[in-house]
């Protein structure tokens, strides 16, 4: 705990990252009075009989950044799945905050409720443009009539132009996104992901096929991001997660096998097992 | 007026096709009403005519490129929206036959006196009008797009499986029209109209009215068309077309993008079927055949389509090669078809739009 | 050796008596003939003499000869005074020799003289032929000869049944015979016998049974019976409600076969639909037409071998297979190879490949319908009860519609190539790190589904007409059993294409065909609002990509 109040500390001296938080207003609804802002509790899916998840518990507090790892299979993506209502649990229920009740909407909704997310993939519109892009996620009325009628406003131009700085993708603002690189992809998605300007970020792989400097920034990123929004990584790169981590969960066979800091973790005999085998 | 120009001023070839279209608009009637027959340079009412009705063709496949070029969406059963405007339009001339037709019924249409109906049937009701019947035009159409599309967008049926379905929906309303008990002239349709708004249908002056109001409803459904796509709307409804999860989990719901854009185009098919009937001056089932829907989305690939221009011009090609193939070589012109259909999917993924960009490409570097 | 030679030794005393044979042959002909001159007399008593005289030889002519006389074909040559059998040829006759049924060529009218009867000899000859075919080996001559009497049941009729009973060996004509006499009891002056005929007749699905019956049961205005008995119209009653609920029965299986039937069709179009939407993830729109080449195969095989009609089937299928399969992989290579990955492109090409087929069978072959013989086996039909038959053609397809069903599910199975076809079809991606030449894999799924179309065209050749349009109306129906049943899935296949065959049959009755049609395409825009996947869904991850 005493790490993460350093890290808020930190950012709220950063001003460069602080401008990346606007203030903006979410559902009131949201009632994270409790700690949580996520509860995931029993959850199960099960394709054709193979169990993805298995009585799966899970909560992530508000304003936490929390890492996710665990073998190939484990379910990590089918969480996320569940969390924007990608898929739907056979069992069990998730919450967000105390209210609302995440089950009951689809995946608009979800978003709308300020869930974003990252894909392992990445997905950007490769037929439009770096700024076309960063304009589609940005937080505004998505409904069909206000859409057709929109038109940037200056601010808006501006914090468009901080994302582009920010992701350091300025330069190829006006080109394809197809053209880009993996490695500008995945800044574009995390660029979308900072203008859709989310409550809770589920980043699904964020540094596959990022050099280290870039590795790095993004670390640096989540990190900061933390705080103001509530940050869920799943990741492979170890190096990566303990740079950002504070609380890990393992997951395996889809439930969790430990929970805790880096070292708890690495120490723990039932993830030693799973990780090196019998 | 500002609004027009600004509309076109990153779109070439929007401009290049308003040009020439004015340009037609301000020759045709000239060359038809004012040049005499006798004149080489004289434009027969048969010409103009043909023209009108590429015109309303040139309508139809916009609608299509709308929702196929921009969203991804590949109706094929986009002929039966063109059908029910057409049969809106029909009702109406038909009407205004009044005491005219072959048993001379002051109320019911020759069709419905031969089958020994006694009265017309609530679904004919304020056809007599024309307000009423050009409400309907966009009305029918637009509330089948819909309905059905609330149907299939809702349930997330996406790619061939909506084209099939889509397809189904024309044959469907096919079967349906072809029944007398219908009420719409069953195999026959609709045909033998006199007059519209008062004026003689065969009359150049009317045939010319029609045609310039065929050039006017391109012009403004190309217009709309434009600031749609140019809109963030526009880019929206490309983002559904490109990765349709990606864009839903940003927040927007794609499936009332896509029902809207869906209903718009479906209302632009009707206009266009409406603008058509009179051209031609019969409607009959066979233009709900499934064949003519497909035909339509060819007129759009030849183009090139996600370009709107590209369609118009599609359209206006093909239908001319349809012309001239059907008279002089008919045998031929369904081989033209296929291999057209078999040869731009598999060469020309962008139409001649795409050829000509390649070409300037090239030619600038 | 031996063997050998006590077959030699058989033929060599087979031939050594075969000209005996014929001898006695002769005598028994000459006989027969000379009863059948025997007919030429004037009397007409003695006329009646020479009926059940002819009658008597046994000869299996005989009936023939009477059946002739009865409807006035029976002549005798002025000329030669020989007794011939003439049927009218526009202005002559042509005949042949009464005795023997050796044709003798045509001749005027004025050259023959008809061998007359009267009344009485008309319900004589009516008995006496009832009588021979009432004894006729073939228990289905025997069977129609019921039949034919039921029409006209009189005294005599029901006398002559009774005598049958008592030597009727065959189930099935001794049914039928009791309800025959049965109907005859139902006019007797005796009650107890009446109520007795009632009672057999009960459940009985013959046409004479419930119209008589309903005659018996019918009510006065006030309620009372009509007929004569209280007891006998009551219990004719409760027979007639016997009859209508089997009846509805009867009804019922037949709407489930014809549904069935439909269903049969509507699986041969779709299943290789079916495989190649399954793998590849592509239409062919041209799959109609592929039906049509097979079609059209049929009407070429039997082209080539008129005189083995019967035969011609078994040679098309295969040859339909192959024609069909050949042009799949045509396609494949040619077109959807290139189109991978854009799958409404290569709708859009293989609907240009439908049309190109289809101008290339009208300009080669012909626009019109092409007429496609039924050999002969798959013609008639099979009666199960008098109210329910078969057409054999249509029990034939179900059958064979199964049989391919189990054979591409023995293939899909128990092949290398199933299993590399489902492993590509389930991830396409993982089954190429495997090892496996996807595109090898996608032609002979290509080449395997088209060839099955064409195989169901040769099944359909049998039942709708042959032409350029025919494989049109079949993509949709296709398609939407493929929704219906799921994707890649054979067995959704199969009960999605039974239960829209059969719920098109059920609502036929209500809605007409049309309208039927537009129901269950509305049917299936509904369903797929709860099940976007079929009956059948593919389930797990690669699914959800």
């Amino acid at each position: 705990m005493k790490t993460l109040e350093k890290m808020r500390a930190a950012m709220r001296r950063e001003r460069s990252l602080r401008r990346m938080a606007p203030d903006i207003v979410y559902d009131p609804d949201l009632d994270t009075s409790h700690g949580p802002i996520l509860y995931l509790e029993n959850i199960t899916v099960s394709f054709d009989g193979f169990k993805a998840l298995n009585d799966l518990n899970l909560y992530i507090d508000d304003g936490e950044l929390r890492c996710i790892i665990g073998p190939n299979g484990a379910g990590k993506t089918t969480m996320m799945d569940v969390i924007t209502g990608k898929t739907r649990p056979d069992a069990g229920t998730v919450f967000f905050g105390q209210t609302i009740d995440l089950l009951r909407l689809n995946e608009p909704e979800i978003a709308a409720e300020g869930i974003g997310r990252k894909f392992q993939k990445p997905t950007v519109f490769e037929q439009q443009t770096v700024h076309e892009n960063l304009e589609l996620a940005m937080h505004a009325d998505k409904r069909v009539w206000p859409t057709l009628r929109a038109r940037l406003t200056g601010e808006q131009r501006d914090r468009i132009g901080e994302v582009l700085d920010i992701i350091g993708l300025t330069a190829q603002c006006q080109s394809r996104a197809g053209l880009l690189s993996h490695g500008q992809k995945q800044w574009l998605e995390i660029g979308m992901l900072l203008m859709q300007n989310p409550r809770l970020l589920l980043v699904d792989e964020p540094v596959a096929g990022m050099t280290g400097h870039e590795t790095e920034r993004t670390a640096e990123l989540l990190n900061s991001l933390a705080g103001q929004h509530s940050v869920v990584v799943v990741e492979h790169d170890m190096e990566f997660v303990r740079s950002i981590a504070r609380t890990v969960t393992v997951l395996h066979e889809g439930s969790v096998l430990a929970e805790g800091d880096m070292n708890e973790v690495q120490n723990d005999p039932k993830v030693i097992e799973v990780y090196l085998g019998e | 007026m500002r609004l027009f120009p600004s509309l076109l001023d990153n779109d070439r070839g929007g401009r290049i096709f308003m040009g020439l279209l004015g340009v037609v608009c301000v020759l045709v009637p000239i060359f038809n009403l004012a040049v005499p027959e006798t004149s080489p340079f004289h434009m027969s009412t048969y010409t103009v005519t043909l023209l009108g009705k590429y015109l309303t063709f040139a309508l139809l496949a916009l609608s299509v490129d709308l929702i196929w070029g921009y969203c991804g969406i590949l109706s094929l059963g986009h002929g039966a929206f063109f059908a029910l405007g057409g049969y809106a339009m029909g009702m109406h001339l038909m009407r205004q036959i009044g005491e005219r037709g072959v048993y001379g019924h002051p109320v019911l249409p020759d069709f419905m006196v031969f089958l020994n109906w006694e009265k017309l049937p609530w679904y004919w009701y304020g056809f007599d009008q024309f307000w009423f019947a050009m409400l309907m035009v966009m009305l029918v159409p637009g509330l089948l797009a819909l309905v059905f599309g609330w149907l299939a967008f809702r349930s997330r049926v996406t790619g061939v499986y909506l084209s099939i379905i889509t397809q189904a929906l024309t044959f469907a309303l096919m079967l349906a029209f072809f029944r007398n008990e219908m009420g719409f002239g069953g195999n026959n349709g609709l045909t033998d109209f006199k007059d519209i708004l008062g004026f003689n249908l065969q009359s150049d002056g009317t045939r010319i009215g029609i045609f310039l109001a065929s050039a006017i409803a391109l012009t403004l459904a190309y217009l709309a068309c434009r600031y749609i796509v140019d809109s963030k709307m526009g880019r929206v409804v490309k983002a559904v077309r490109d990765a349709e999860d990606r864009t839903r989990f940003l927040g927007y719901r794609v499936e009332q993008y896509k029902l809207w854009l869906f209903v718009f185009s479906a209302v632009l098919a009707g206009i266009a079927g409406a603008l058509y009937v009179p051209q031609v001056g019969i409607i009959n089932p066979g233009e709900f055949s499934p064949i003519n829907s497909i035909e339509l989305v060819i007129w759009v690939a030849v183009g090139g389509r996600g370009t709107l221009y590209g369609a118009i011009a599609g359209a206006l090609l093909v239908n001319y090669g349809k012309t001239y193939f059907t008279a002089a070589m008919p045998e031929v012109w369904l081989f033209a078809l296929g291999l057209l259909f078999v040869l731009v999917t598999r060469f020309l993924p962008a139409g001649i739009v795409g050829l000509l960009r390649r070409r300037g490409a090239e030619a600038a570097t | 050796m031996r063997p050998w030679r006590g077959l030699a030794a058989v033929l060599a005393a087979f031939i050594l008596l075969l000209p005996t044979l014929p001898a006695a042959a002769e005598e028994a002909d000459y006989d027969f003939s000379a009863a059948v001159d025997a007919l030429r007399v004037k009397s007409y008593a003695d006329k009646e003499v020479a009926i059940s005289a002819l009658a008597d030889t046994g000869n299996d002519r005989s009936i023939e000869v009477l059946e002739g006389l009865l409807v006035g074909r029976l002549f005798y040559r002025k000329s030669d005074q020989r007794m011939v059998l003439a049927e009218p040829q526009d202005v002559d006759y042509e005949i042949r020799d009464a005795a023997t049924g050796e044709p003798l060529g045509t001749t005027g009218k004025r050259k023959l003289k008809k061998i007359g009867i009267n009344n009485k000899l008309r319900k004589h000859l009516r008995g006496t032929i009832a009588r021979l075919n009432l004894a006729h080996n073939d228990p289905a001559v025997r069977m129609a000869a019921v039949k034919e009497m039921m029409r006209n049941l009189d005294a005599a009729a029901s006398d002559l049944l009774r005598a049958a009973m008592a030597r009727e060996r065959d189930v099935k004509v001794r049914e039928a015979i009791r309800s025959g006499i049965a109907l005859a009891d139902l006019d007797s002056p005796d009650a107890a016998i009446r109520l007795r005929a009632v009672t057999d007749l009960t459940g009985s699905l013959l046409p004479e049974a419930r119209n008589r019956l309903s005659g018996l049961a019918e009510r006065n205005a006030d309620g009372s019976s009509s007929g004569p008995d209280e007891t006998v119209s009551l219990a004719a009653r409760k027979a007639l409600q016997s009859i209508e609920s089997k009846l509805a029965l009867n009804r019922l299986a037949e709407t489930v076969f014809f549904g069935l039937s439909l269903g049969s069709v509507l699986l041969l179009a779709a299943i290789g639909l079916a495989i190649t939407f399954g793998v590849m993830g592509v239409i062919n729109m041209a799959h109609g037409e592929l039906i049509m080449l097979g079609a059209y195969t049929t009407y070429l095989v039997q082209l080539a071998m008129p005189n083995h009609l019967d035969y011609s089937l078994f040679v098309a299928i295969p040859a339909a297979f192959l024609v069909a399969g050949l042009f799949g992989i045509a396609i494949e290579q040619g077109v959807i190879r290139y189109l991978y990955g854009r799958p409404l492109e290569t709708l859009l090409a293989t609907f240009g490949i439908s049309l190109i087929l289809q101008q290339l069978v009208r300009t080669t072959i012909s626009a019109q319908n092409v007429a496609v013989s039924n050999p002969s086996w798959m013609s008639g039909s099979m009666e199960i009860n008098p109210a329910l038959a078969i057409t054999y053609n249509r029990l034939y397809i179900l059958i064979f519609a199964l049989l391919v069903f189990a054979a591409l599910l023995a293939v899909l199975k128990r092949t290398s190539l199933g299993l590399q076809v489902r492993a590509v079809s389930q991830n396409r991606a993982m089954a190429k790190a495997m090892g496996i030449r996807s595109e090898w894999v996608d032609a002979m799924t290509f080449g395997l589904g088209s060839g099955i179309a064409g195989v169901a065209g040769v099944a359909l050749s049998q039942l709708t007409n042959v032409g350029p349009n025919m494989g049109q109306s079949y993509i949709i129906d296709s398609f939407m059993v493929v929704v219906f049943g799921g994707v890649a899935n054979l067995w959704g296949t199969l009960v999605g294409a039974m239960s829209l065959g059969v719920a098109n049959k059920f609502l036929e009755p209500f809605a007409g065909a049309v309208l039927a049609k537009i129901l269950v395409l509305v049917f299936i825009i509904l369903f797929i609002q709860k099940r976007p996947r079929g009956l059948f869904p593919q389930k797990g991850r690669a699914a959800e990509g």
